[in-house]
């Protein structure tokens, strides 16, 4: 595995809310998303910070839609994940089944 | 009818503080979630909600400024800025003891005052020079205050309040004023990452 394919608990959160939300991928949804599927109430600055360096590496891509009243007249950034971060969440993924693999008995003992 | 529109102050302090990249979508994403819950909630479970996703951000954004390699040049500001308005406040309170020789009562009434105007121009100056960089003035005054109530440096006998007061309303003075005069670094276009 690459260092650069490492990915942090918030990171991989963040970047599984987007692939879960398709094309629905902004801040406030993303959040909700989030908090509907942990119970994590997280910041919308944590999820941008997040959403940015993910973007940093690649993993996802941005672009701007229109402005909405409902918004304050603001216009939505809208996150979708790059073929890069999908790998990555495979890897990840690959990673925790690797560890977790015969532990199944373990969890009642600990 | 039900208030809509989310908690002014809070507005203006989260368009203060945080970086340009963003901003508006952060914030607008604020005011939609804002909306929805003021019709499923109360407006003041929402406004509630705001202010905590407000303070939260602003925590945040200030924990990661902490770990960029900006944080040598914010600490610098804020550490310039906060000896000028030292130096301010000695002036002032040096003027103020020559002109009127205040006894320990008046000294008790100005000090608040003094300290909160020169916290505020402290504010609306490290605003000017960088936009974030007052979260650092604002640490800064914070820390000093406590140093200055462990130390008891006042020895002039207060309520418990009054230098709790100074503890809270001076880092607060240091962030919310530029936000209200509306004070915007010169550099707008190279924000405080």
């Amino acid at each position: 595995m690459r260092r650069e394919d490492h990915l942090g608990s918030l990171e991989q959160i963040v970047l599984l809310a987007v692939l879960r939300l398709k094309e629905n991928g902004y801040g406030m949804m993303v959040r909700r998303e989030i908090e509907e599927c942990t119970g994590r109430n997280i910041s919308i600055g944590a999820v941008y910070s997040t959403l940015e360096r993910l973007e940093g590496k690649g993993y996802v891509s941005s672009f701007v839609g229109e402005p909405t009243s409902e918004r304050g007249g603001r216009a939505k950034r809208i996150f979708r994940i790059e073929a890069a971060g999908k790998r990555a969440l495979q890897t990840t993924e690959h990673v925790i089944r690797s560890m977790t693999e015969g532990l199944t008995g373990r969890w009642r003992t600990i | 009818m039900r208030r809509r529109l989310p908690p002014g102050i809070a507005c203006r302090l989260f368009e203060f503080v945080l970086p340009v990249p963003n901003r508006d979508a952060m914030l607008g994403d604020l005011i939609e979630e804002y909306a929805l819950r003021a019709q499923a909630t109360s407006s003041l479970a929402a406004a509630r909600w705001f202010w905590s996703q407000t303070c939260r951000s602003v925590l945040w954004k200030a924990w990661y400024s902490l770990r960029n390699i900006d944080f040598l040049d914010n600490i610098s500001i804020a550490l310039g800025v906060y000896v000028a308005i030292a130096i301010l406040q000695l002036g002032v309170d040096l003027v103020i003891s020559k002109l009127v020789a205040p006894s320990p009562t008046t000294s008790v009434a100005i000090a608040p005052v003094v300290f909160l105007a020169t916290a505020a121009i402290g504010g609306c100056l490290t605003a000017r020079i960088r936009r974030g960089t007052t979260l650092f003035l604002a640490l800064a005054v914070m820390i000093s205050v406590a140093m200055m109530i462990d130390f008891r440096i006042c020895t002039i006998p207060v309520p418990w309040w009054y230098p709790f007061g100074f503890l809270t309303l001076g880092p607060l003075a240091v962030l919310i004023a530029p936000a209200l005069i509306g004070v915007t670094n010169a550099g707008a276009g190279r924000p405080a990452r």
